[in-house]
């Protein structure tokens, strides 16, 4: 052999060699180098999961930290329509085999619903698409419903969590609390307006599992970490709300009346304790109420309030000094006015010789007509506005109605004499509840409190921005309006009604026809009445307010009110007054 | 070119003959040089065995962690498990708190509310307020809970699981007493104080 010969065959020997060196070089830099990210993804596509970590929704508690709104776990039943076939179940006689109609026997004896129903959602899955592997079968069970299904152990049967919420408290509170649709999103109340505090941020984890499930160790990467959401505490008291709602519609479904509600507000700090209406939701079961009672009638109802305005005109005189407890009036039964307005009481009578205080005793209609039309429009509008009518209160509740109060521009010869007691203008209970707190709070009127604040997780509670306190009218004028309000208690036809013997209190009824929509009346009314107690320091303030009761009339309200005024002077404790009602004269 | 080997040529002056010599029996012997550079058994060995033993620690190792990722798995199952318990007996207190649920209980045992405040001054005994007793049909509900709550539907009163307890020890007598009474505390009517045997009991001392 000749050396040449030799190494020319190394040389080629070398050269294939290199090439298949860099044929593999080449191809392992393309693997591992460009395309890696698109296979990383891909493998772990395969084998990763993303996993959420649920949050909690903040939860609602009432002043007193009893829980009315909680967030709680619940289970979408889901079935894979493709594999609904007969499965072997292992007993400890002997191994059974449950045909599909078995299985939807048991499985609807735990949710409830029809074995039909169920076998019909799998036909009509698979009809939609043959290979159908995913089904609903119900949403939103509970813990107990959950276990009793996996216990039954059907292969083809799988719960998936769903954050929901639950109502431990029922209808107390139920409107005002609102409620939540079926995927969590709020749809009304404080649920809704508040939303922004109580929802949770949902996190997620992406780890790799293996082929029985069980996380690969060390695989774990946290994306990101759920927030919880933070509680809203109300002004609310649960108790109280749910005697309030209970007394309300035992006289409500006595009367048959079309709707009432009950406010009780606490005078010094403008906080509401209870508003109750009825009819009610019970956020529990929301298809169980009329779309149209799902909200606060208190705060959503508007109606013509009648002669409990008569109250705030009477301390609008005597704020710009234009009458005293002691004016006196000539009220016959119906008077007309020179500017061709007419103004009637409520029941026939000859001319009564009436004190202002006389005027608010009687209610009277003409009475108070004839006192009021020394202030201006202008001015009692004024008073009307700065007692909150006409615009929604600061409590910014869903859908909130603000009244109608027209500008006194606006107002014709009727209307201008028609507010003086009640008519020619609409209102919400709550605005009622809240011009008398602003007549025991020494004529201050403070912003309506329904919302406490928001409390974050580690207990720091953000109070809820209010308005600043405004002085409607004078210290005197209030207190003397209280004081001839507590006449009428005394010496009125209400006083074996609502008295409560050993306790000073301020009240006045109402009964104001409602506009038909077209411009005149109609036989609908609305019996009201507001209270302040106890009268010689008011702490707090109780409307009731009942629509259209068909049986006793003006007596519909006033056993309501006796009871939720007793239930409160009970509850928070409250001193008999020292003293006796001031004796003001109602006739001269 | 083969190597020249010493062979022993049979010496013709002295007759002999040449001795068969195989080319077996000739061995290369190493120099004391060549057997100092050659390596030592017991350093292979050792490195063999420390090898092997990284592989097996690695081997144990991530068995442990594989076991331990399965007691993860099984640890998180019970506590997913104790949750929803946790969560199951939770709404249960909660829905047995709520006020519809009290009121209706405790109008069943007889309570009746009174509505007429009245204070007792504990300084001198003074009644203020004017006292009115309670009527015996006043109730606490008056006449059922208006107040719906959808939780309650299947949550009996106390008085009927009392009764269907006290129904069903009678007529079974075989079932034994304990498993009655576990179900529910039937409502005690007490009798007065309960006396005193023996004075009270105490801790006895050395």
């Amino acid at each position: 052999m000749n050396s040449k010969q030799t190494r020319r065959r190394t040389l080629a020997s070398m050269l294939l060699i290199v090439i298949f060196v860099a044929i593999f070089v080449v191809k392992l830099v393309d693997i591992q180098i460009i395309q890696a990210a698109a296979f990383n993804e891909e493998s772990m596509g395969k084998r990763s999961i993303p996993a959420t970590i649920f949050s909690q929704r903040g939860t609602i508690v009432d002043a007193n930290g009893v829980i009315l709104a909680d967030s709680v776990m619940r289970y979408n039943v889901t079935i894979s329509p493709k594999n609904t076939k007969d499965f072997l179940r292992v007993t400890d006689r002997a191994d059974v085999t449950i045909t599909p109609q078995q299985a939807a026997v048991e499985i609807g004896g735990v949710t409830g619903q029809k074995p039909e129903d169920i076998l019909k959602i799998v036909a009509d899955a698979l009809a939609a698409n043959p290979e159908s592997d995913f089904a609903y079968l119900v949403k939103g069970v509970d813990v107990d419903k959950f276990r009793a299904l996996n216990a039954l152990g059907i292969p083809w049967l799988y719960s998936e969590p769903a954050p929901g919420r639950s109502y431990p408290n029922g209808s107390v509170a139920g409107n005002l609390i609102g409620y939540v649709g079926q995927d969590g999103a709020a749809q009304a109340g404080v649920e809704l307006t508040s939303d922004a505090c109580l929802a949770g941020i949902n996190g997620e984890e992406i780890y790799q599992r293996g082929a029985d499930g069980v996380r690969i160790p060390g695989s774990t990467i946290t994306s990101v970490s759920a927030q919880n959401g933070s509680s809203i505490k109300l002004t609310i008291d649960a108790d109280l709300q749910w005697y309030a709602q209970q007394v309300l519609a035992k006289q409500v479904d006595a009367t048959g009346a079309k709707w009432g509600t009950v406010v009780v507000q606490e005078v010094k700090t403008g906080k509401l304790l209870a508003v109750a209406d009825y009819p009610t939701v019970d956020p529990n079961n929301i298809d169980g109420t009329a779309e149209a009672n799902r909200g606060s009638l208190a705060f959503m109802a508007p109606f013509e309030p009648g002669s409990t305005i008569k109250a705030l005109t009477a301390a609008s005189l005597l704020d710009a000094g234009l009458a005293d407890p002691t004016s006196q009036v000539y009220a016959p039964y119906s008077i007309e006015f020179p500017n061709g307005a007419k103004v009637h009481d409520a029941a026939s009578h000859g001319v009564l010789q009436l004190t202002l205080t006389g005027v608010l005793e009687q209610s009277s209609n003409v009475g108070i007509t004839q006192l009021g039309e020394a202030l201006s429009a202008e001015k009692r509008y004024d008073y009307l506005s700065k007692f909150g009518f006409g615009s929604t209160t600061a409590v910014g509740f869903q859908a909130e109605s603000s009244g109608i109060l027209h500008p006194w521009q606006e107002w014709d010869n009727q209307t201008f004499y028609n507010t003086m007691f009640g008519q020619g203008l609409s209102t919400t209970a709550i605005q009622v509840a809240s011009a008398y707190q602003a007549l025991g709070n020494h004529g201050v009127h403070l912003p309506v409190q329904l919302v406490e604040g928001c409390i974050s997780a580690d207990g720091t509670m953000t109070p809820t921005p209010m308005p600043e306190p405004t002085q409607v009218v004078s210290d005197a004028a209030a207190t003397t309006t209280v004081n001839m309000l507590e006449n009428f208690v005394t010496k009125g036809w209400i006083a074996p009604y609502i008295s409560i013997p050993g306790y000073r209190i301020a009240a006045k009824t109402g009964t104001a026809e409602q506009s038909d929509g077209s411009g005149s009346y109609s036989t609908n009314y609305v019996v009201s009445n507001a209270a302040l107690i106890p009268a010689n320091d008011p702490q707090y303030v109780v409307t009731v307010t009942i629509a259209s009761p068909q049986s006793n009339g003006s007596m519909a309200s006033p056993p309501v009110l006796r009871a939720v005024m007793a239930q409160v002077l009970k509850k928070y404790r409250v001193e008999p007054s020292p003293d006796a009602s001031p004796d003001l004269p109602i006739r001269f | 070119m083969s190597a020249v080997t010493a062979v022993r040529l049979s010496n013709p002056r002295r007759g002999e003959e040449a001795p068969a010599i195989s080319p077996q029996r000739f061995r290369v012997v190493t120099t004391r040089a060549q057997r100092k550079a050659r390596p030592r058994v017991f350093y292979a060995v050792v490195t063999m065995s420390v090898i092997f033993g990284i592989i097996v620690a690695q081997l144990l190792l991530s068995v442990a962690v594989s076991s331990g990722a399965y007691e993860i798995s099984g640890l998180q199952a019970q506590n997913r498990e104790l949750d929803r318990t946790h969560q199951s007996v939770s709404q249960d207190l909660d829905r047995l708190a709520s006020p519809q649920n009290l009121a209706a209980n405790a109008e069943a045992l007889g309570m009746v509310s009174n509505n007429t405040p009245v204070y007792l001054r504990l300084s001198d005994g003074a009644v203020l307020g004017s006292p009115v007793a309670a009527s015996s049909d006043a109730g606490v509900t008056g006449g059922g809970t208006l107040v719906a709550n959808a939780l309650l539907a299947n949550v009996p009163l106390v008085t009927t699981v009392a009764a269907a307890a006290a129904a069903s020890a009678s007529t079974q007598p075989g079932v034994p007493a304990a498993e009655a009474a576990a179900s529910v505390p039937a409502p005690v009517v007490p009798t007065g104080p309960v006396p005193l045997q023996n004075g009270l009991p105490g801790v006895s001392t050395h």
